[in-house]
């Protein structure tokens, strides 16, 4: 079962990174709105490292206002974003967080 | 291509300095590293989303045949199981960053399936350099 | 190979791509091939079919499920709700050519409709992710790394240098291909191709527009088939 529904405001969990990731630093510790909820796959982290078999997990797009990632963007407001993540990086919003993603 | 010779070793390995990103080069086992060069150097090679650049060069580029060849066995490799493409990439990464951002493409992939093969036992480092020399020959034969 | 004598001087890096192009990857994609199939990791004829659908992938086949769903609206709903199962409809095989996809491309794709209120880019920042199975091998520069550091960031001016200006009113909306999805931008049919048939409308559904960092233009098929009849692509 998904921990996440679309419309879900999401933070991404912000873990050192070493050697290999598909959570782009940029996208760490930032909050966005998840928009779709992708199959269940194995997770990257056992892919990468010879696991083909391993653990599988839900994923989920996120869509992130641009101004949430970037403090200095340079476009307009509306502008936004969308990448993948798997379950374990995501958890709830604090709520006092500003609204992201227009979805 | 010109190792053969020590003159041309001696250039190869001017040409070495002058490929090499200098920073690295002149570094010598730091007796102390601050925390923001720690991160800059452990920052992970492929994560460049957000990175400055200048203005993008949109050249194009016709696969030479070893590129065609480097997709097609390193996929043939992933088909029959041997490994998978998030593998790959991981792989591309422990190459580092001169060779990740100084070599084609294409080169990413070879090295990275070569290493790949050593590592798990498929191949074996002596075979593989018999292999590479005879090879070499062929195609300098056929040149 | 050459060597010495008259090249004891310095050369620069320019010069010396110039010289001569390294045999050295060849050598080894070679090496590792032979022993690869020697050993029975794959065989020669795995190769072989790799190869021709390296040969055959181009982004003509995107731009034969653009044209076809800007003529059918029914197509361009399944198109939307089910890329893969669309693209065969129109003989484009996801599943090709193992049978089970390729490893790099996987079978998921969304396609991304660009809307007067929305425009679409997509990019990989972390590898080169791209829907090869229907636009072919990208373009060198979706796969160096300027592009990658810089679109996720500076949209806008990325587009730009492309000739590509979107209106400060219109969302611009950055794909990042982080992890099995593949994707692809529906370009908007442009206005004066009322009409077209979908070879010529398939004129100017260029790789560009399909990764979203350009728009079709009507003008430059006009201007380059004088005979207005379009090119397949």
């Amino acid at each position: 079962m998904s921990k996440f529904n679309v419309g879900d405001r999401v933070t991404i969990r912000d873990l050192p990174p070493l050697f290999h990731t598909r959570t782009q630093g940029y996208t760490r510790g930032r909050t966005g709105v998840v928009v779709a909820l992708r199959p269940e796959w194995v997770i990257p982290e056992d892919e990468a490292w010879g696991r083909y078999e391993g653990r599988r997990e839900p994923f989920y797009m996120v869509r992130f206002n641009q101004r949430d990632l970037w403090p200095d963007y340079g476009g307009v407001a509306i502008d936004t974003l969308e990448t993948e993540f798997s379950e374990r990086w995501l958890e709830p919003a604090a709520n006092a967080s500003p609204a992201a993603g227009n979805g | 291509m010109t190792k053969s010779s020590p003159s041309g070793y001696t250039s190869l390995l001017q040409s070495i300095r002058a490929h090499a990103p200098g920073e690295h080069q002149g570094a010598d086992l730091p007796l102390r590293i601050s925390q923001e060069r720690a991160e800059a150097m452990l920052h992970v090679v492929h994560d460049l989303g957000g990175q400055p650049d200048g203005p993008l060069d949109k050249s194009l580029h016709t696969p030479a045949y070893w590129e065609k060849c480097t997709h097609s066995t390193a996929e043939c490799l992933a088909w029959r199981g041997v490994w998978v493409a998030e593998e790959r990439r991981r792989r591309e990464n422990d190459l580092g960053e001169t060779i990740y951002f100084g070599t084609p493409y294409y080169a990413r992939w070879l090295l990275a399936a070569t290493k790949m093969l050593i590592d798990k036992g498929l191949i074996t480092p002596d075979e593989l350099l018999e292999k590479m020399e005879e090879v070499r020959h062929r195609e300098e034969g056929a040149a | 190979m050459n060597t010495s004598q008259d090249h004891g001087h310095d050369h620069s890096h320019a010069a010396i791509e110039e010289r001569d192009e390294a045999i050295e990857f060849t050598v080894l994609e070679t090496a590792i091939r032979e022993l690869s199939i020697a050993k029975g990791l794959f065989s020669a004829e795995d190769h072989r079919r790799f190869m021709e659908w390296y040969d055959q992938v181009g982004h003509t086949g995107g731009a034969r499920v653009v044209a076809r769903a800007w003529v059918d609206p029914a197509f361009k709903q399944r198109l939307l709700a089910d890329g893969v199962a669309a693209c065969k409809e129109l003989g484009i095989d996801w599943l090709q050519p193992t049978g089970v996809g390729t490893p790099s491309d996987y079978t998921y794709l969304i396609v991304c409709e660009n809307t007067p209120q929305i425009h679409n880019v997509i990019v990989c920042t972390l590898c080169s992710c791209y829907p090869r199975p229907l636009l072919g091998m990208s373009p060198a520069w979706y796969e160096r790394s300027n592009y990658r550091r810089r679109v996720v960031r500076w949209p806008r001016q990325v587009l730009a240098e492309f000739g590509t200006i979107i209106p400060g009113d219109v969302e611009v909306r950055v794909h990042d291909s982080n992890q099995k999805t593949r994707y692809m931008v529906l370009p908007m049919r442009p206005a004066g191709t009322e009409g077209w048939s979908e070879e010529r409308l398939m004129s100017i559904i260029t790789r560009d527009t399909m990764i979203g960092v350009a728009l079709p233009d009507i003008d430059w098929t006009t201007s380059s088939t004088p005979s207005g009849t379009g090119q397949p692509a």
